[in-house]
């Protein structure tokens, strides 16, 4: 149905999720990869390639100004990242401890820390947030002596609302509890300067806004004794030793790395870098008052963040289940939107009684005239659900 | 879930014939008439009258059971009544298999 020929062209909205399109930057890093024999030192005997790993990492610290670009860890995803430092700071436990999430969090989070809950490796507890944010005077009401980790989102991938996550990271360095921040939603799209997150773990993932392909993620960890290994394997280097070396990055890196997914993901940071993160952010928020701005006073339309500080918006049409909506946008308008629960059951049982939404996502590489488009679509729908 | 794209276009008859199974709701007023049926266990279709994509989802655990249904649906609707008759015949026997492996308490 796409692509009939009276069909509007294709507009993508489901950044959040993805990014796309990428830019060709990005595309023609990863064709280079693909055509130059593999490199690694300690893996391979070819040479006058480029150590994607090892730049990439340099690149990453320049972007997040963190101290040390050899505690830069690549993984498949944020999830992937998640639940190896969850995994592994449990791991690193003698005993049973207190764990705090928030019920922002997405299954990434949700899942493992409630299954190791339910093994009796953690006791968890999830803080209420308050019109799309967790304040640290709900997370230190749930604080207890034996709480040791606090794992939270720095923005949310359902209402855009981007956390204050400096002032639990000072709150976390003074009490002697672990930090594990997900920036799934905020690596690439707005400024982030790790070197101020003084303890803990910060999480991301390169196929949204850092322009990545997906199959690449990482985190940066500050101290590594803080968790404990759970992979092991080859490394390419000290190949005698049975044991896991202790340096980093191989402490947390075993096996051979996507090398097409990291020359993505430094394509992509590239790309951030030329086009300025300040830009990328403003866009961002002027994208998304724009498209708030072209629904809000439509009373079928029910928008769950009046003013997102990301580029992400969820809203819900009266008369008209949500997975409809979208399906709508889809395919009569050519918008592709994502609708249901975003993977985020908790913050839903707030907001829209366990249904889901319609998340409308931009990214840099969308255009005013898509965002206007956009509105105008869902306004449409919307008469058509209530006329 | 799988798309299909029918030799002709869905028509108002058919969703006619759909109600007699399971919960359609029409939406005439958007850009395209759009209609969605569910029919719990069983299927549900989203499409537009006049269009003929539609796309069919089933329950994972049925799916043996109903994979075709889709097809009978639309093969019973062009004879009308008896149509009526013989697809209810037909999603009876259905209901029977799927209460074998349903809970006493959830079977339909």
């Amino acid at each position: 149905m796409g692509n009939e020929p009276d069909n509007p062209p294709l507009i993508y909205l489901n950044n959040a999720a993805t990014t796309w399109p990428k830019p060709l930057s990005v595309l023609d890093e990863v064709t280079r990869c693909m055509k130059a024999p593999f490199f690694e030192a300690g893996r391979s005997t070819a040479g006058a390639a480029t150590d994607y790993p090892s730049e990439t990492r340099r690149a990453l610290a320049g972007l997040f100004h963190a101290e040390h670009p050899d505690h830069f860890i690549f993984t498949q995803n944020a999830t992937d990242s998640l639940n190896l430092l969850i995994h592994g700071f449990v791991k690193k436990q003698k005993a049973s401890f207190h764990a705090i999430t928030t019920d922002l969090e997405h299954n990434s989070i949700l899942r493992p820390l409630n299954a190791l809950a339910g093994e009796g490796r953690l006791s968890l507890t999830t803080v209420p947030s308050e019109d799309g944010y967790a304040t640290l005077r709900e997370i230190k009401k749930a604080v207890r002596p034996e709480t040791r980790l606090i794992v939270m989102t720095h923005g949310s991938n359902v209402l855009g609302t981007l956390q204050n996550i400096q002032t639990v990271a000072d709150y976390c360095a003074r009490n002697d509890i672990f930090l594990i921040v997900d920036g799934a939603q905020t690596a690439g799209q707005v400024p982030i300067n790790l070197s101020s997150l003084s303890s803990g773990a910060f999480v991301f993932t390169g196929h949204k806004a850092l322009f990545g392909i997906s199959g690449i993620g990482g985190f940066y960890l500050n101290d590594p004794e803080a968790i404990a290994p759970v992979r092991q394997g080859g490394t390419g280097t000290d190949s005698r030793s049975l044991v896991q070396p202790d340096e980093m990055p191989q402490r947390f890196e075993a096996g051979t790395h996507s090398y097409p997914g990291i020359a993505s993901l430094l394509a992509g940071i590239r790309f951030i870098e030329r086009e300025g993160q300040d830009r990328i952010t403003t866009k961002g928020r002027d994208l998304a008052a724009l498209f708030i701005r072209e629904i809000a006073n439509d009373p079928n339309i029910i928008l769950y963040t009046p003013s997102p500080d990301l580029p992400v918006i969820s809203f819900n049409i009266r008369n008209l289940d949500n997975d409809d909506a979208g399906y709508i946008l889809a395919k009569a308008y050519n918008i592709i939107t994502r609708a249901g629960l975003h993977c985020a059951p908790l913050v839903h049982d707030r907001i829209d009684g366990g249904k889901g939404s319609i998340r409308i996502s931009f990214s840099y590489l969308n255009t005013p005239e898509e965002c206007r488009a956009a509105g105008e679509a869902v306004r449409g729908v919307a008469e058509g659900a209530n006329h | 879930m799988r798309e299909f794209l029918l030799e002709s276009p869905l028509t108002p008859e058919f969703l006619t014939f759909l109600k007699s199974f399971g919960t359609v709701k029409e939406y005439p007023h958007m850009k395209r008439p759009y209609f969605s049926f569910e029919q719990e266990y069983f299927i549900t279709l989203k499409g537009f009258i006049g269009d003929p994509g539609v796309e069919v989802r089933y329950r994972k655990e049925f799916f043996d059971l109903t994979s075709d249904y889709f097809h009978l649906l639309l093969f019973y609707a062009k004879q009308g009544e008896s149509g009526i008759h013989k697809m209810q015949e037909i999603t009876d026997s259905i209901r029977e298999k799927m209460n074998v492996r349903l809970p006493p308490q959830g079977r339909v």
